[in-house]
């Protein structure tokens, strides 16, 4: 007996990394599956059906039940295609699992429009793409779980990736739009925001691990991916039905719940506008007291304000 | 000498609301302000250079220096040419603060494609279409100022903005990558997420309830704020002075007399497996997640019924 006999999931990006091992997860859970990946190379080119029917297949080797999808996310008619397919094989879409995902890293002052389209179109265009029609369906099925998939990259910052770190904290903002909007009808929208070794964070600025220290090679491969599974898992169950609009950071045996960008530190004036000097003390002593710029310019590098004076604020 | 002589900014959205109040406050501290704003309706349609031109008129009168743009941020051209447009006016831009932005409020199951694509295509792409080519000139100036909108809408959720809420989430996730990339460069880049009484709020406020009466749920009265959107424009004016040269990839809530810092996603409480053990087992998190991670976090919208 598994905690998701009889459910339907559609996991996009399943075929391989943390989507693969998601989507044997689900199945070996009881879940049947739409195994979708279009088999594009990390920046997006190619295809290849290959990837998703070996997880179809290794699913279906240990007993469970799923098909292959090789539609592409980034496009509206591939995001309808892949929850249609799930209803029309199985009847229904209990669970729908967001991990597809392309990077085309670039400091912002080289990036080509065509690789913060391309990111864009994938992440963020993406999860909305399967959103769209799935809350339709789990709406009417008066239940559902969408789980997708948010970055550290977004929610505090890396360098070289402003095209995936806007589109990962998008989908933290979509995530927390949709859980209002379909929450009554007992549908529950949240994000992960793995860290793992996986084809996607080789030759990453800071690899794998984000902001965080971990050492990589304690943990290799899939590995990870098969640690970050189990909270899709729970969340897909019946279990986490009150679980709702929630980030949660998944690294290694870790499960954390994110702070909800909620207002930390906060001045007052009783008598708007504020003068600059004003905002000067405020901002510089009670805002900013345990902030640190985390790219300061060089000491090298004149600043005006730090190395010159020649401005006054009134 | 005042605060802000000799800098150029550039404001979209700068003929109505926040826009134009940041814009006539940037011109009175003594920057050239390139005054944008296509002058489209709230939901994107339409377009008239008259709204533009009066605010850069205004500035003008004051005795301060402006010219209009009718661009749009949709596109990468719009974009290349307003940039373009303040260094032939101006020979600089120091500071780009997009406040420009449109509204198409639908819940998430009934939102349109063209609803999607229009709303992230102005805030989110709009301000990808400005930063690429200015930050190419604040990193060789080793000086500018990046200033975004976010909103509460995505940073903390609402109802019937899926598009908007991800398009201003996103911008506060802009924010942090741009600081990365550029803070070494003595740029800063910031985000505003405002409170105001604006015709935009004015239809969130029309248009989710709409949203909602369509989908057979009523909705409260509007709650009138009374922040005035002239009370936000000193704090986006603070992050432009040399004073705030070391503020970089912040959030903060703006808005009728306060002003906060957004507390960042780290997080707020966890559950630990030491590493070299199995994964977790489902039942385990079903034990442990409830009692533990989600203390005190209540569902924003449980099931009905």
């Amino acid at each position: 007996m598994g905690a998701l006999d009889g459910k339907v999931a559609l996991v996009t990006g399943a075929g391989r990394g943390i989507g693969q091992a998601v989507a044997q997860l689900l199945g070996a859970e009881g879940a049947r599956v739409v195994v979708n990946d279009p088999g594009v190379s990390t920046d997006g080119t190619g295809h290849d059906n290959g990837p998703a029917e070996q997880t179809a297949n290794a699913i279906v080797a240990a007993g469970g039940e799923a098909q292959g999808n090789f539609d592409s996310v980034a496009e509206p008619e591939g995001g309808e295609a892949m929850v249609q397919q799930a209803v029309d094989a199985y009847g229904r879409l209990d669970i729908l699992v967001n991990c597809a995902g392309i990077l085309r890293d670039r400091m912002i002052f080289n990036m080509a429009q065509e690789e913060w389209d391309a990111v864009i179109a994938v992440h963020l265009h993406g999860h909305f793409h399967t959103i769209r029609p799935a809350s339709l369906q789990m709406r009417a099925q008066r239940a559902g779980r969408i789980i997708n998939f948010t970055s550290v990259s977004g929610l505090l910052g890396n360098i070289g990736q402003v095209n995936y770190g806007a589109a990962k904290a998008a989908i933290a903002g979509l995530t927390r739009v949709a859980a209002r909007d379909v929450g009554r009808y007992g549908v529950t929208v949240n994000a992960v925001s793995p860290v793992a070794a996986t084809r996607m964070t080789e030759g990453v600025p800071g690899g794998g691990s984000g902001r965080s220290e971990a050492p990589r090679s304690a943990f290799a491969g899939m590995r990870e991916a098969e640690h970050v599974a189990p909270m899709i898992g729970y969340l897909a169950s019946d279990e986490a039905w009150d679980i709702n609009g929630q980030i949660f950071h998944v690294q290694g045996g870790r499960v954390s719940v994110a702070h909800q960008p909620v207002p930390e530190h906060t001045i007052f004036t009783p008598s708007p506008p504020w003068t600059l000097p004003e905002l000067d003390d405020g901002v510089h002593y009670v805002l900013m007291r345990r902030r640190r710029n985390a790219s300061p310019p060089p000491d090298d590098t004149e600043v005006p304000g730090r190395d010159t004076h020649t401005r006054k604020l009134s | 000498m005042t605060a802000l002589e000799g800098r150029t900014a550039l404001v979209t959205g700068a003929a109505g609301g926040i826009g134009r109040e940041v814009a006539l406050l940037l011109g009175r501290l003594g920057a050239n302000v390139v005054v944008n704003d296509p002058g489209v309706h709230l939901d994107g349609t339409g377009g008239s250079a008259g709204p533009a031109e009066e605010v850069a008129q205004a500035i003008v009168d004051e005795g301060g220096s402006a010219v209009a743009d009718a661009g749009t941020v949709a596109t990468p051209e719009g974009g290349a040419a307003m940039i373009q447009h303040g260094v032939d006016s101006f020979g600089r831009i120091d500071a780009v603060i997009h406040a420009a932005g449109i509204l198409r409020d639908r819940m998430v199951f009934n939102m349109a494609k063209d609803e999607w694509d229009a709303v992230i295509a102005v805030h989110l792409a709009g301000y990808f279409h400005l930063v690429r080519p200015v930050s190419q000139l604040m990193r060789q100036q080793r000086f500018g100022r990046l200033i975004g909108f976010s909103s509460s809408s995505g940073l903390i959720g609402n109802s019937g903005q899926a598009n908007y809420g991800a398009a201003k989430a996103g911008i506060a996730g802009m924010t942090r990558c741009l600081a990365a990339d550029l803070g070494r460069y003595a740029v800063t880049s910031n985000a505003i997420a405002p409170t105001a009484d604006t015709r935009m709020t004015q239809s969130v406020t029309e248009s989710a309830r709409s949203a909602r009466a369509g989908s057979g749920i009523a909705t409260l009265a509007p709650q009138p704020t009374r922040a005035d959107p002239a009370h936000v424009a000193p704090m986006v004016a603070y992050l432009c002075t040399d004073q705030a040269w070391d503020i970089n990839g912040c959030v903060f809530y703006v808005g009728a007399g306060k002003v906060s810092i957004a507390h960042e996603a780290q997080p707020l409480r966890s559950i630990n497996k030491p590493y070299l053990h199995a994964p977790w087992e489902i039942a385990e998190l079903a034990q442990l997640v409830p009692t533990e991670l989600m203390r005190g976090l209540a569902n924003p919208a449980p099931p009905v019924g």
